[in-house]
């Protein structure tokens, strides 16, 4: 390795310590993998595909990503039956109505002087082109993600709801962020925009899709991370209940239930229990506010006569751990 | 270093991983912006380029943890360290291995300078004979390491496949490194009467002994590397077209791993869930509705559409003597399609028919088999299978079920019943006779293919892996 990609390969690191620190003031708590990625799609100028189960803080990283970078974010929500129309970009029918019958009065003045329907016709195509202009185009999020001058954060969230035929769709425009619409031509993006794709994993993602990405899996949080994340997002909860309840919720994700809480819920939790001036975890206390913990009955029933042994454990668990 | 990536690459790829060119290409770019600074952001950022999927990670981090373990990264910092300190004892050492080279030459004779010479004609790797002593007796494994890499790559060790092939690979990287050469000045220096030209050689040969032990343990690691599926692979390959009545117990556990791994395939395959535009009928009130804001002028049209169905299955499976393995597969293939097959219902009989469904879906596969052969064991009768069905299910079956059948049709000569398979036929949308004999056995004996036979749409053969994999994925491909 020569000096000079020794000394990039320095900076490099100090950047993705530097987007860490940044997400950090954003109140996005990560580790170094979430940098790097960020740091890496940044540079190759390639769209991130976030997978991971849900509540771990997907979507909230492109809301962060875009607030450190300043620039704005465009979301694009997924669902089934989603088409180019409400995706990319839209007709202003309305304003073509009115436009064609401005038209139709004056196109008596227009016409005058016209010699046979051959000169006629040749008059009016001169204004046919200006009814599909950019003039009357209607942009939707990815149209607008791409006109937006000084880039923008586009988040594609919830990609695996979308159809196929949409993914496949989306394939020209993650690969060289352009896109065709057929009465204008390539539309380039002005600005590459940062892409952000998330996804459930409700269904496989297309192999094409995924060569075009770069693939961030986000995973449930240690305790470690999970605890600084209550403590910057909760900064009511003290120590030892911050511990406490990370360490009850890390037990209750090794359970085999339905659903088991994500970070989000953890924050609702923490929340609830200071809400109720706890200082401690106790059995009652945590059957009492098990519902927010837990969407489902039978899950809550299952957890119900293991919460003094779970409590115990959790009260066994350390404070305070630092993040490093 | 882009070599070092490619070998990488290939590591990854025999650990299953699939990497495309472009993501190869990828990783490149990802390399040169991060570096090898620091390790664990070269493995979140490669896997990042090149693992697309969970079971790719887990992949990706074992081939990681092997390819890398023995690159300089912190473990041979303490290594430099130490190395420092002795540093001028080495030096004379070197020096010493110097002068013993050249005396052990000279010891030689005149002739000894010209072989010397032709043999460095013949292979390059003797110039390095000298600095391979050096680099050995130094201790340096960096360059060492380094060294062996590139040697390997002349090799291609990358090719590897079988655990036979260790001894081979380890002498042709050693002798690409020099090693030949090495020999020679160890067998000079002990034929020489000199006592301290016979040290020397004594040294030599020690130095020689931890030489072969690291290109060893060299070429293993790069085994596990290169070739740690290929045998699996081999393995999976014969398993996959042998009779499944033959596969031996202790392979079980690879079957039930295949079966899930063909499940797999076949639900990325047609996880696609198609529409088809039903020609020329306009959806009036879509139309009419998504045109209200355009004053009722019509310019959108919804043309009608019909989604396609998955494929409702009935499977009517024989779970007696050797007919039992077959349907075990079968089973067990049918339930882990789940995804793609959402409506599958499974009817197990020998000596009675009964539902087996939940069985399966809730319990293991080996117990749910032996509890199925428990609860329906016996001698075999078509007939009153068919029967039982009958009155369970055949209100089930309807224009988009297809109805799998699957057993010898041995019948211990008792009433077959053939018009109910024909009354299952009429209202299903197609049924399908699986019989794991080969198609010479059928109608010998007590066989009453025969009889079934006009009663079905389809009669196939089926006694492996590989045939249960084309009868599903055909099930799949024609669920319109």
């Amino acid at each position: 390795m020569n000096e000079h990609s020794r000394n990039e390969a320095r900076t490099s690191v100090a950047a993705i310590a530097d987007i860490q620190a940044r997400l950090e003031q954003q109140d996005y708590i990560c580790n170094s993998s979430i940098a790097t990625s960020l740091f890496l799609a940044q540079q190759l100028d390639k769209p991130l595909l976030i997978e991971g189960p849900p509540g771990v803080g997907k979507t909230e990283l492109a809301k962060a990503a875009a607030a450190m970078t300043g620039k704005p974010l465009i979301r694009l929500q997924c669902y089934e039956g989603l088409d180019e129309t409400k995706a990319l970009y839209e007709w202003k029918y309305g304003k073509q109505l009115l436009y064609t019958q401005v038209l139709k009065e004056k196109l008596g003045d227009l016409l005058q002087g016209a010699v046979g329907l051959k000169d006629s016709i040749a008059r009016l195509h001169e204004f046919d082109d200006t009814f599909f202009s950019e003039e009357f185009l209607e942009p939707r999020p990815l149209l607008k993600a791409l006109w937006e001058p000084g880039g923008a954060v586009l988040l594609i969230d919830e990609i695996d709801k979308a159809d196929d035929e949409f993914e496949a769709f989306l394939l020209e425009l993650l690969s060289d962020y352009q896109i065709s619409v057929p009465e204008l031509g390539t539309i380039k993006a002005k600005s590459t925009p940062l892409v952000f794709l998330t996804s459930n994993n409700k269904r496989e993602l297309g192999d094409a899709l995924k060569r075009r990405c770069l693939h961030l899996h986000i995973p449930f949080p240690d305790a470690a991370l999970e605890q600084s994340i209550v403590r910057r997002r909760v900064p009511e909860a003290e120590a030892r209940l911050n511990a406490q309840l990370v360490g009850f919720v890390q037990a209750l994700r090794k359970l085999d239930l339905r659903k088991v809480p994500a970070i989000s819920e953890t924050l609702d939790w923490a929340r609830t229990l200071v809400l109720m001036h706890a200082r401690e975890l106790d059995a009652d206390l945590v059957r009492a506010t098990l519902n927010v913990l837990l969407k489902y009955q039978d899950d809550i029933e299952s957890v119900e006569s293991e919460i003094p042994a779970l409590v115990v454990g959790a009260k066994k668990e350390p404070e305070w751990r630092s993040l490093k | 270093m882009t070599e070092m990536l490619s070998d990488f690459i290939r590591a990854l790829r025999a650990a299953d991983v699939r990497v495309s060119p472009s993501e190869a290409i990828d990783a490149g770019a990802a390399l040169e912006r991060i570096g090898y600074e620091d390790r664990q952001i070269l493995k979140f950022g490669l896997s990042q380029a090149l693992a697309k999927t969970i079971d790719e990670k887990q992949a990706f981090n074992e081939t990681f943890e092997k390819f890398f373990e023995f690159r300089s990264f912190s473990g041979r910092a303490g290594n430099a360290v130490s190395q420092d300190e002795d540093a001028p004892s080495q030096q004379n050492s070197v020096r010493q291995s110097e002068q013993g080279g050249q005396g052990a030459q000279a010891g030689g004779g005149s002739s000894g300078q010209g072989q010397g010479e032709s043999a460095q004609r013949q292979s390059p790797g003797d110039a390095s004979a000298a600095d391979l002593i050096d680099v050995l007796e130094r201790g340096d494994r960096a360059e060492l390491q380094r060294r062996l890499a590139e040697a390997a790559r002349k090799t291609g060790v990358t090719d590897i496949r079988f655990f036979t092939q260790r001894g081979l690979y380890a002498l042709k990287i050693q002798r690409e490194m020099g090693a030949e050469k090495l020999d020679d000045m160890i067998a000079e220096a002990r034929e020489s009467n000199d006592p301290r030209q016979q040290a020397e050689g004594d040294r030599l040969r020690q130095v020689r002994e931890e030489f072969r032990a690291e290109v060893r343990d060299f070429v293993e690691r790069r085994l596990a590397l290169f070739a740690a599926n290929s045998g699996r692979r081999l393995r999976e390959e014969i398993l996959e077209s042998v009779r499944l009545s033959n596969v031996e117990r202790t392979d079980m556990k690879l079957m039930r791993d295949l079966v899930a791994k063909m499940a797999k395939r076949l639900v990325s395959l047609h996880s696609r869930r198609r529409k088809t535009a039903r020609r020329g009928q306009l959806d009036i009130r879509k139309t009419i509705r998504i045109n209200i804001e355009y004053d009722g002028l019509l310019f959108h049209t919804i043309w009608k559409k019909r989604k396609i169905d998955r494929p409702k299955v009935l499977a009517i499976c024989d779970v007696s003597g050797s007919v039992a393995q077959v349907s075990r597969f079968l089973l067990m293939f049918l339930h882990s399609l789940h995804e793609v097959i959402p409506h599958v219902r499974s009817f197990a009989f020998s000596g009675q028919l009964g539902e087996v469904t939940d069985l399966f879906e809730r319990e293991d596969v080996e117990r749910a088999i032996a509890e199925t052969l428990d609860r329906f064991g016996g001698s075999t009768d078509y007939g009153e299978a068919f029967e039982t069905f009958e009155s369970l299910a055949l209100d089930q079956v309807d224009r988009r079920t297809t109805v799998l059948v699957l057993g010898d049709a041995r019948n211990n000569n008792a009433e077959p019943r053939a018009d109910i398979l024909r009354k299952i036929h009429d209202r299903a949308r197609r049924v399908i006779f699986l019989n794991p004999e080969s198609r010479v056995s059928w109608n010998t004996g007590d066989s009453v293919m025969r009889v079934y036979e006009p009663c079905v749409d389809r009669a196939i053969v089926c006694a492996s892996l590989k045939d249960l994999e084309r009868v599903v994925s055909d099930l799949l491909r024609t669920a319109a």
